[in-house]
């Protein structure tokens, strides 16, 4: 808990004082000194019409992280939501619910995703949305299988013969025992709503230019690969830096919370 | 018996869903689909009554339902319509496009398989030792790289600095080797990880020191009791493999400018190509439902206990 705790001040710190570290504004065109190398009054140079590539990368970082915790946050909610419902609503409605799950997760959610936001038209609305859709079944399912094993618990059911709400009962008894398993889901998710935020930024079907994003900046840099690859490993970098820091906190947690279940 | 009618009830609850969403999605996509369809038909502005002779022909003026049945009833026979923009026949073109695509995913798959069955065995001969250690940083650090990265990265090293290989098209079979390569070093991060816990939690199984100590071969015991164990997760994993394939070519393709499925979605989406991008949903389903049975069914075989479990 500790780990993911200190991840998510540190991400946290990043997305919010990020763009006050950046020394230039991200969107200024600078067009005689476009492609520079990095040194000087660019720490990091300059991308093909001149814009403060560190600056650009730090505004990334607020929006990428943003929108991450956005996507996540929301799939947290909903997801939790759907898995008690199934959970508690009896067989007929488990049913439903976790076959409409199925139908969500038997398709590839990224393709899901691009499709999604494509057909809505490019922009930050869509993307958050199509993201939102497609990542909520690992959530509704880890809530559902835990509540189904907790019904026929014994102070469950006192709880219901002693005339609590199901609302109450979720609140006070489901919540709490689900909560740890459901960090670790959205430590994954996290990690996930970061590499489908870059993912649709590359294929033009997110964040829209000129807003800094790291995805769109890897997009930019692309035409410039062979003249300067510089341009396209800091972006690269910046992604798996922040991916790979999210996923080792959610291996970290796992493995204190199911000391058997040890993974390294 | 009733658990096969279940997991084929399950299957077509699946593509009805999809189906649906599908179409409710572009129904509400902004823009009016007569006008689409008027622009590409005729390629210029129309008057509002031609407008309305498409809306009644498309079904389109009779609310969702109507416009959904006329919709899906060609495609229950496999008729997938006309694009939109050019107004050639869907298939054709969606064919070619799956005939380069196909190739990369299995290219992509062996890649991945040849790297990572041999390391995962190897490192857990020694859990714990440097071979195991180093395979989960490697595997670790693979999760965390996003092909869309990871493409460019091999285009830069193989293409531009040693220019050794081709980086964009599809006209020879050398242009195929990176975009494979990206899409093969990614399947081998995520099946390491799976195929390294499968086969710790097989090689843990009590019984084991015990057909040891009694004299059967080393061999022997991996072959009869380590392998059908570790081939569970293994399963599951392809089917997850699918997934990821089908992701990663879609990106793949992009970067390094293959025509295939990817191209082709990408390509529909962007120029509103309806009908395009409907098809490649709809066949997209077909297949995830129908690898999904299949992962089911091969479950069942692998593992009597599958059945009586709820999934």
């Amino acid at each position: 808990m500790r780990s993911v705790l200190m991840l998510t001040a540190v991400l946290g710190l990043l997305a919010v004082f990020g763009p006050s570290l950046a020394p230039h504004d991200p969107t200024a065109i600078d067009i005689p000194n476009r492609l520079a190398p990095p040194g000087g009054v660019y720490p990091l140079g300059t991308d093909a019409i001149g814009r403060c590539v560190l600056s650009r990368l730090l505004h990334g970082a607020s929006w990428s992280l943003g929108l991450a915790f956005l996507v996540s946050v929301i799939g947290l909610i909903a997801g939790t939501l759907i898995g008690l419902v199934a959970a508690m609503g009896g067989r007929f409605v488990d049913w439903i619910v976790m076959r409409a799950t199925d139908s969500f997760l038997a398709f590839p959610d990224l393709v899901a995703a691009v499709v999604i936001a494509g057909v809505l038209g490019a922009g930050t609305g869509s993307l958050v949305f199509a993201l939102t859709v497609t990542g909520w079944m690992r959530y509704a399912r880890v809530a559902r299988g835990i509540g189904l094993s907790f019904g026929s618990r014994g102070h469950v059911i006192q709880a219901r013969l002693a005339g609590l709400s199901p609302v109450a009962i979720a609140r006070w008894h489901y919540l709490p025992a689900l909560a740890p398993s459901l960090v670790v889901v959205w430590t994954g998710m996290l990690a996930r709503a970061i590499l489908g935020i870059s993912a649709l930024g590359f294929l033009g079907f997110g964040v829209q230019p000129p807003t800094p994003e790291w995805g769109t900046m890897l997009l930019d840099a692309r035409v410039h690969l062979r003249s300067t690859p510089l341009l396209m490993i800091w972006p690269g970098l910046a992604i798996v830096a922040t991916v790979l820091a999210i996923n080792l906190a959610g291996d970290a947690l796992r493995d204190s919370l199911s000391p058997q279940e040890r993974s390294a | 018996m009733t658990a096969l009618v279940d997991v084929l009830l399950r299957a077509v609850v699946v593509l009805a869903g999809t189906a649906l969403a599908t179409f409710a999605l572009l129904w509400h996509a902004p823009g009016d689909p007569a006008l689409a369809i008027a622009v590409a038909r005729y390629d210029a502005v129309v008057p509002p009554e031609v407008l309305d002779q498409i809306r009644a022909q498309a079904g389109l003026d009779a609310g969702f339902w109507s416009a959904f049945r006329h919709w899906i009833t060609p495609i229950l026979t496999g008729d997938f319509g006309s694009s939109s923009v050019s107004g050639r026949p869907v298939w054709p073109d969606l064919r070619d496009a799956i005939a380069l695509t196909v190739p990369l995913a299995l290219a992509g798959l062996a890649i991945g398989l040849v790297l990572s069955v041999p390391l995962a065995v190897f490192a857990t001969r020694r859990p714990g030792g440097w071979l195991d250690r180093s395979t989960v940083a490697v595997a670790s650090l693979g999760a965390a790289i996003p092909a869309y990265w990871l493409g460019l990265l091999l285009i830069l090293l193989f293409a531009v600095h040693l220019g050794w290989l081709p980086a964009m098209g599809a006209q020879t079979a050398a242009h195929m080797i990176l975009p494979a390569l990206t899409l093969g070093l990614g399947v081998a991060a995520s099946l390491m990880r799976i195929l390294r816990s499968g086969l710790l939690e097989a090689r843990g199984q009590p019984f084991l020191p015990a057909l040891a100590r009694r004299g059967v071969a080393r061999n022997r015991i991996g072959r009869d009791h380590v392998a059908p164990h570790a081939a569970v997760p293994v399963v599951t994993v392809l089917g997850l493999e699918l997934a990821f394939l089908l992701e990663g070519a879609v990106i793949v393709e992009v970067i390094f400018a293959r025509p295939g499925l990817g191209s082709f979605l990408v390509q529909a989406i962007s120029a509103r190509d309806f009908p395009k991008v409907q098809a490649v949903v709809i066949l997209t389903a077909l297949l995830f439902v129908t690898v999904n049975l299949l992962i089911d069914l091969t479950y069942r075989l692998l593992d009597p206990r599958t059945g009586s479990r709820d999934a």
